[in-house]
């Protein structure tokens, strides 16, 4: 009996190991594998240098741009949208549109990106075009609009949560002195919800940083620095779906993993901030 | 006023890009899509295989399915109910840590992982090892591996206080516990978290992008040679489409992949649905 | 006639985190009687239940000092032991919950679950013994034929019934009742204390319940907690 009882514990144990395990083992790869490029120094022109492998240089810096530019900007568009949406589903309309609402948000979810990418091709960007008349349509902004789309459901699930734990009796006296509805989202919500938004908005940052599709799809792909949000861009995520058919040996090819481990770094490091807020709420 | 105009943008949004693939591709649905010229039967049996259709595409997204749920649901499981029920609050918050990050990581940082295990396996045991359906299978189950965590362990813990003590209170150990009344208690979220996570494996392109999914390689003949699969189909189609009636394939195949994943999204609730209605009348 | 000590309690601490609930409880409980526990909500009575068969143990933040002593036939034994058996002593000390818990089982499964826990084969008997505890929980007659639902789908006072039922099932030595007629109405209440008087033949009973009428018919000995506190009730 008592053994049985061990057995499983073990188990049990030995399979979280095992999945901590792999996290960690995520991280080593990417190191293991971008030491070659590490240890020759070449670490600081990787961080900074244009790339053009013709010309011997290696540099992600403009993929890093690319993304930090993209999902800001994603983030940006979808951020006002995310906060009137979960305003609308938690406080405005609680009733039956706001769970229609709700319910389509949360269907949003389970839409595969690769159809947002599909969508985007074939949609948004000659809209983008032809609006713009600027290039391929193939840009920034086509990229930014359609992450935007994608990253708005986790925010707003994430923003009308906190929102529901605003006390109630906050809205009713706020109501109560005859408060516009703008004011209360101002002075009663968002003071009270303010670290769920945050984590909110960090969650849906690492979740726009790490898309793939999206940005190798319909971003363009140009491995110059952009200067305006017309201009086409390469992600980090992209990069290394785009570099992997190259040979096994090429330096090119070994950036990648250093590509791969400044993205691990990042998400983590917003997963680290998400959980430190949260902690801090609950205090 | 404001946020009517969000909820009407977003769900606009949505209208348009479930709209457009309707409009396009609801023509270029029907069996010869998936079938191409071959017979039904024949194919079923694969007596021949399908060329130009995309049976080989569902069958590869199926079996992907079936392998990476066979590989991350008995761990996801056992660390789930592990970190529920026994871990110590200091491991806990260590091992929840590592499952968030691992929830974060980029999929496309999976995807080199499982790429990066791939060279590694290459080059020290066999060099008949190449980026398959296994690996694959093996990275995709990284990758939904926090999520089943995560939802059984949730699952657990808001169980009752009651609901937990009955089993013990009768003589019941910690394990009889677990498997007689908390898992099944807990089942039907446990469910439809997993339901969840088939959506992402039926979904995810960028990890079997680098871990061996390819255009054409007809009906998996085993787990170690290359496949297809209908995400990378559409991404396929539409990076490389040459003439219309391609394209419109891509469309399809799109549109069926919606379904897919809407379908799998409406089961979660039903059962979601399921579960509330039970607990009302039970405990 | 003066009955044999079965359990013993010698300055018991009960806390949860780092409020205590008991405060240095002494008091014994003489075999085959009815003991009442009565007293205000919230001042720790299904919480000093739950010292008596180390339940506490599986409530996080719950702790307990002291001596909680029970003589099953070969002395006094201290339950809160490290090494003390208790899937064991659990068997032995039967406990009905303040709410009713069914298993997410069916009803028969429900009664059979602590056969099912012992490792009893017999199909035959567990099913005898099945009856035998619906019966005595004047279950039968309304379930007799549904043996097979969801438990969950009872009424609440038909799962209250339920629960008395599964906890006779292994005829324990001790029974902690926990408001066991809260939702019954008065008859069916009344038929439960029935079973109780005859029960107290063969096991030390100890009842917390609100109401005062059902105490005064079949207490024997009455305690209030309250203040932390264990308290002989006078006449
Ligand atoms: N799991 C727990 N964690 C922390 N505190 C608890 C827990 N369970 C109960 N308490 C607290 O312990 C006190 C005693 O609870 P208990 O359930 O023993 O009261 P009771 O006397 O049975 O009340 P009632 O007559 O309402 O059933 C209460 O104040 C309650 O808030
Ligand atoms: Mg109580």
């Amino acid at each position: 009996m008592l053994f049985k009882e061990n057995i499983a514990r073990i188990v049990f144990l030995s399979a979280s190991i095992l999945s901590a395990v792999a996290t960690l083992l995520i991280l080593g790869f990417m190191i293991l594998l971008s030491l070659p490029v590490l240890e020759t120094g070449m670490i600081w022109g990787i961080l900074t240098d244009p790339w053009s492998p013709d010309h011997g240089r290696f540099g992600i810096l403009a993929m890093i741009v690319g993304t930090v530019y993209i999902s800001s900007f994603s983030l940006l568009i979808s951020f006002p949208i995310s906060l009137g949406c979960s305003f609308f589903i938690q406080i405005i309309h609680p009733d039956s549109p706001g769970r229609f609402l709700k319910l389509l948000v949360q269907l949003m979810t389970a839409i595969p990106t690769v159809i947002y990418g599909f969508v985007g091709v074939f949609l948004l960007v000659p809209i983008v075009r032809k609006v713009f008349s600027y290039g391929s349509g193939m840009s920034i902004l086509s990229a930014s609009l359609m992450l935007a789309i994608l990253i708005s459901p986790t925010m707003i699930l994430f923003f009308s949560q906190s929102f529901a734990r605003v006390p109630k009796r906050f809205l009713d006296a706020t109501e109560a002195l005859g408060a516009t509805s703008f004011q209360k989202l101002f002075y009663v919500i968002l003071p009270n919800a303010w670290t769920g938004v945050f984590t909110g908005l960090v969650l849906a940052f690492g979740r726009a940083m790490g898309d793939t599709l999206i940005a190798l799809m319909i971003s363009g792909n140009s491995v110059v620095l952009p200067s305006s949000i017309l201009d086409s861009a390469r992600t980090l995520t992209a990069h290394i779906a785009m570099i992997i058919a190259a040979d096994f040996d090429s330096i090119e090819f070994k950036t990648i993993f250093i590509c791969g481990g400044v993205l691990y770094i990042m998400t983590s490091c917003g997963i680290l901030l998400a959980r430190f807020s949260v902690k801090k709420r609950v205090r | 006023m404001f946020s009517w105009c969000c909820a009407l943008l977003l769900a606009t949004g949505f209208m348009f890009i479930v709209g457009f693939l309707v409009v396009k591709g609801y023509r270029g649905i029907n069996l010869e899509l998936i079938f191409a010229d071959t017979r039904l039967l024949d194919a079923f049996f694969l007596k021949r295989q399908v060329f130009g259709g995309l049976f080989p595409a569902i069958i590869g997204t199926l079996s992907l399915i079936l392998l990476s749920i066979g590989f991350a649901l008995p761990l996801g499981l056992a660390s789930g109910i592990f970190l529920a029920e026994y871990a110590s609050p200091r491991l806990k918050s260590f091992f929840s840590l590592m499952v968030d990050i691992l929830a974060g990581i980029p999929s496309i940082v999976v995807g080199l992982f499982g790429f990066s295990i791939t060279i590694f396996l290459h080059h020290f045991f066999s060099s008949q090892i190449f980026p398959c359906l296994l690996i694959s299978a093996l990275s995709l189950a990284f990758l939904i591996l926090p999520y089943i965590i995560k939802t059984t362990q949730v699952a657990i813990e808001s169980l009752p206080l009651q609901v937990r003590l009955t089993a013990p209170s009768l003589g019941a150990t910690k394990l009889e516990n677990i498997i007689f009344v908390l898992l099944p208690s807990a089942l039907s979220d446990i469910v439809s978290g997993i339901v969840l996570a088939i959506g992402r494996c039926a979904e995810d392109t960028a990890v079997i992008m680098l871990t061996g999914v390819v255009a054409t390689a007809g009906v998996p003949r085993s787990v170690f040679s290359n496949f297809e699969a209908l995400p990378f189909y559409i991404y396929y189609i539409a990076s490389e489409y040459s003439n219309s009636s391609e394209l419109m394939k891509g469309y399809g195949a799109a549109l069926i992949l919606l379904l897919i994943s809407a379908g799998l999204f409406a089961l979660a609730h039903w059962i979601k649905l399921k579960i509330e209605q039970k607990t009302r009348f039970g405990y | 006639m003066e009955n044999n000590i079965k359990i013993q309690i010698r300055n018991l601490w009960f806390y949860y985190k780092t409020i205590s609930m008991l405060e240095g409880i002494n008091v014994d409980f003489p075999e085959n009687t009815i003991t009442s526990i009565t007293g205000p909500s919230g001042q720790g009575k299904s919480s000093f239940l739950m010292t008596m068969n180390r339940l506490w143990q599986c409530i996080d933040g719950a702790s307990v000092k002291g001596e909680v002593k029970i003589n099953f036939g070969n002395g006094f034994e201290d339950i809160n032991h490290q090494k003390y058996p208790l899937p064991m002593l659990r068997r032995k000390v039967g406990m009905v919950f303040q709410t009713p818990n069914p298993l997410p089982m069916s009803i028969f499964k429900n009664i059979a679950f602590p056969f099912k826990l012992i490792g009893e084969k017999n199909q035959n008997k567990t099913f005898e013994k099945v009856e035998y505890a619906l019966k005595k929980a004047f279950l039968w007659q309304e379930v007799k034929n549904r043996l097979t639902e969801d438990a969950g789908v009872l009424s609440g006072g038909q799962q209250q019934r339920l629960c008395i039922a599964r906890a006779l099932v292994l005829e324990p030595q001790v029974l902690l009742l926990d408001e066991p007629t809260s939702s019954l109405d008065e008859i069916s209440a009344e038929m439960i204390e029935q079973l109780l008087l005859k029960l107290k033949k063969k096991c030390t009973i100890i009842l917390v319940s609100h109401y005062m009428d059902q105490v005064k018919r079949i207490a024997d000995t009455k305690f209030i907690l309250s203040n932390r506190q264990l308290t002989l009730q006078e006449e």
